[in-house]
């Protein structure tokens, strides 16, 4: 795919996504028009139904709206094959979750390294980049031991090193401190903040929690299924790390 | 990483899963590879009986003759009784063979079986079998001396024969038997025939074949038996006897039988057995293919989550299918692995009990192993299918 500065990142129109069917069907979208452009930190805000994760996935390209448009980067998503979405998921996206989602039984540098498998990266340079990923987040000294021999926060952040080490365009978070203690929590968002500032790395993340969503640059609020208000943070308003990665050491 | 080592630690992560599942994959080979195991080694013990002659030995025997060109059916003797044929065979008919001078054949001995006593008194009977035949007979037999030699006048006993007429007697040559009440030296004594069908002659008193039928007052000899000079002259000699004796019997009252005619017939029916055994016990294979299936479509609704993580991470339905497949595959090949071990350890120790070699075939352990691939694929496609088709989101919402 091409690489176009000048298309947004992210550019939807009315964007639906219906469950069940019949008397039963519940919109989890309700037509929802979105743009986010390269280099933004934008927090998807809402209570839990308002539809903050369903969106969430389908720009992630792990589910498929009813109707409406997606573009990412510029290309029409709903136009691709599920082994190119695949690929997309694996190359120029990167996601963490709320839950520990690292497979259990590889080591933090072997969870690292899968998506780059799949994306068919020379074993050498998935190594490479795999260490200097996790470097990054500051766990190379733990890049041998299995997901139940790190801590909750140690376990994000190798989740936070596996989602950047491609080189994806857009990192999706999906509650990436609900599972976390305060300091952990901390530790991960000053990752994201130095993942935005320092390497422009395009970040969304689903949050309830307005102190979460007091990291980012831009706020959007969903209710059942619709943005309700979309609206950036002030500069003193929001909460920024001095040196983020001496939060993280 | 690929798909095997992925599927391998699978396997490993639910060892207990894993060989129970294995279980039933086990079983079936186990039972298929010993069945055709234990067939192919009592073929083999049958044919070796046979080749201890070679398998060259033809026998003409009498038949009723086909005037009309109809075949003759049996049960058509007096009283439609089930009876001998009446045989035209004669000492010249064996001659004629022999003067054909065909390099086929290397052996023609005539042969009849007399309706006489034999006793080592002048009156009484010992339940032996008497047989007037030629020198040629021990050769095309493969028959040995122990002591002594065959003779024009005299009678040559088998091993268990002396036993009965003389126990305890080492030596009997120079003794008189009495063979329908006619005095007749012994001149030979017979090593113990082991083969399977040569065992006749341990129970058997040879006389010279012209002796014997005055003796009994016949005309006819019973069969004439032909040794061919090879196994590849077989067919060769199969002819000649058949040309020399259709130009003697125009009615075509005998019969050509090659020893090759029955090691065939005994092979197709063992075969037969041994496929239908087989048969049989892949229904297990095919039971335990399902338990594959069945534990496969569990695997996929615990691992929701494992497969939501990997699609999540880019990895292809394909990638998904090869994974699930690999498993299910390497299941059942490691199933079938254990099944040959245990068959070959079952079918050694059967051998040895039953006394005939029963290694596994190469033709055996091909069949186990491509039946476990083939149970592999075709059960855990369905499974594989299931989860390289789940969308990501659905996976990861399972909890």
């Amino acid at each position: 795919m091409i690489q176009d500065i000048n298309h947004p990142i992210i550019e939807t129109h009315q964007l639906r996504r219906r469950y069940g069917r019949g008397d039963a069907a519940m919109d989890g979208l309700a037509g929802v028009d979105l743009t986010v452009r390269r280099g933004e930190m934008v927090a998807l805000m809402g209570p839990s139904g308002s539809g903050k994760s369903t969106l969430m996935q389908i720009l992630g390209l792990l589910d498929r709206p009813t109707s409406g448009s997606y573009y990412l980067n510029g290309t029409d998503v709903s136009r691709l094959t599920t082994a190119e979405q695949a690929e997309l998921r694996g190359r120029r996206l990167g996601f963490v979750f709320q839950g520990i989602y690292l497979l259990p039984r590889l080591n933090a540098i072997r969870n690292v390294e899968l998506p780059m498998v799949y994306a068919r990266f020379p074993a050498n340079e998935r190594k490479h980049r795999a260490l200097e990923s996790l470097s990054r987040v500051g766990l190379a000294e733990l890049a041998n031991r299995r997901p139940n021999q790190l801590s909750g926060g140690q376990a994000q952040r190798v989740a936070i090193a596996r989602a950047v080490a491609p080189g994806p365009d857009l990192l999706l978070a999906d509650e990436p401190t609900g599972a976390l203690d305060r300091a952990s929590g901390r530790e991960v968002l000053a990752l994201f903040q130095y993942l935005n500032d320092d390497l422009g790395l395009t970040i969304v993340i689903v949050t309830h929690d307005p102190l979460v969503g007091r990291h980012a640059r831009r706020i959007v609020e969903l209710e059942d299924g619709r943005i309700i208000s979309d609206t950036p943070v002030n500069e003193k308003d929001r909460i920024v790390a001095e040196h983020p990665l001496e939060v993280i050491r | 990483m690929n798909a095997f080592s992925i599927a391998l630690d699978s396997i490993w992560a639910h060892r207990l899963r894993s060989a129970l599942t294995a279980l039933g994959i086990v079983i079936g080979v186990f039972a298929v590879v010993t069945l055709t195991s234990l067939g192919s080694g009592v073929r083999s013990y049958v044919s070796g009986q046979f080749s201890s002659f070679g398998a060259t030995l033809i026998t003409v025997t009498p038949a009723l003759p086909h005037a009309s060109g109809a075949k003759p059916h049996f049960g058509r003797g007096p009283n439609n009784n089930f009876v001998n044929v009446p045989s035209t065979l004669t000492i010249t008919d064996a001659n004629a063979i022999t003067l054909a001078h065909s390099p086929d054949i290397s052996q023609v001995a005539p042969v009849a079986v007399l309706p006489v006593t034999v006793s080592p008194t002048p009156r009484g009977s010992s339940g032996l079998a008497a047989t007037g035949t030629t020198a040629s007979y021990f050769k095309a037999e493969q028959l040995s001396f122990a002591a002594g030699r065959f003779t024009q006048t005299g009678a040559v006993l088998g091993s268990s024969a002396l036993h009965t007429l003389f126990p305890g007697v080492k030596n009997p040559i120079g003794r008189t038997i009495y063979v329908g009440q006619a005095p007749i030296p012994v001149t030979g004594v017979l090593h113990a025939a082991s083969g399977l069908l040569s065992k006749a002659a341990n129970n058997t008193i040879f006389v010279d074949v012209s002796k014997g039928l005055q003796i009994s007052d016949l005309h006819n000899i019973s069969e004439i038996l032909v040794a061919a000079s090879g196994n590849s002259a077989v067919n060769g000699a199969g002819q000649v006897i058949t040309r020399v004796m259709s130009l003697r019997h125009p009615s075509g009252d005998f019969t050509v039988t090659k020893d090759t005619q029955i090691l065939k017939t005994i092979n197709s029916t063992l075969s037969t057995i041994t496929t239908f055994l087989s048969g049989l016990a892949a229904i297990s294979l095919l039971v335990g293919g399902i338990g594959i299936m069945n534990i496969m479509l569990v695997t996929v609704t615990e691992r929701f989550r494992e497969i939501g993580i990997r699609k999540a991470l880019g990895a292809r339905d394909s990638d998904i299918l090869v994974q699930f497949l690999a498993e299910s595959v390497l299941l059942s090949l490691l199933g079938g692995a254990i099944g040959v071990l245990l068959s070959a350890l079952a079918s050694h120790m059967i051998g040895q009990l039953a006394g005939f070699p029963a290694g596994l075939t190469l033709d055996a352990v091909a069949l186990a192993v491509g039946f476990s691939l083939l149970v592999g694929i075709v059960f855990g496609v369905i499974p594989a299918f299931r989860a390289a088709r789940l969308m990501p989101a659905e996976a990861l919402r399972t909890e």
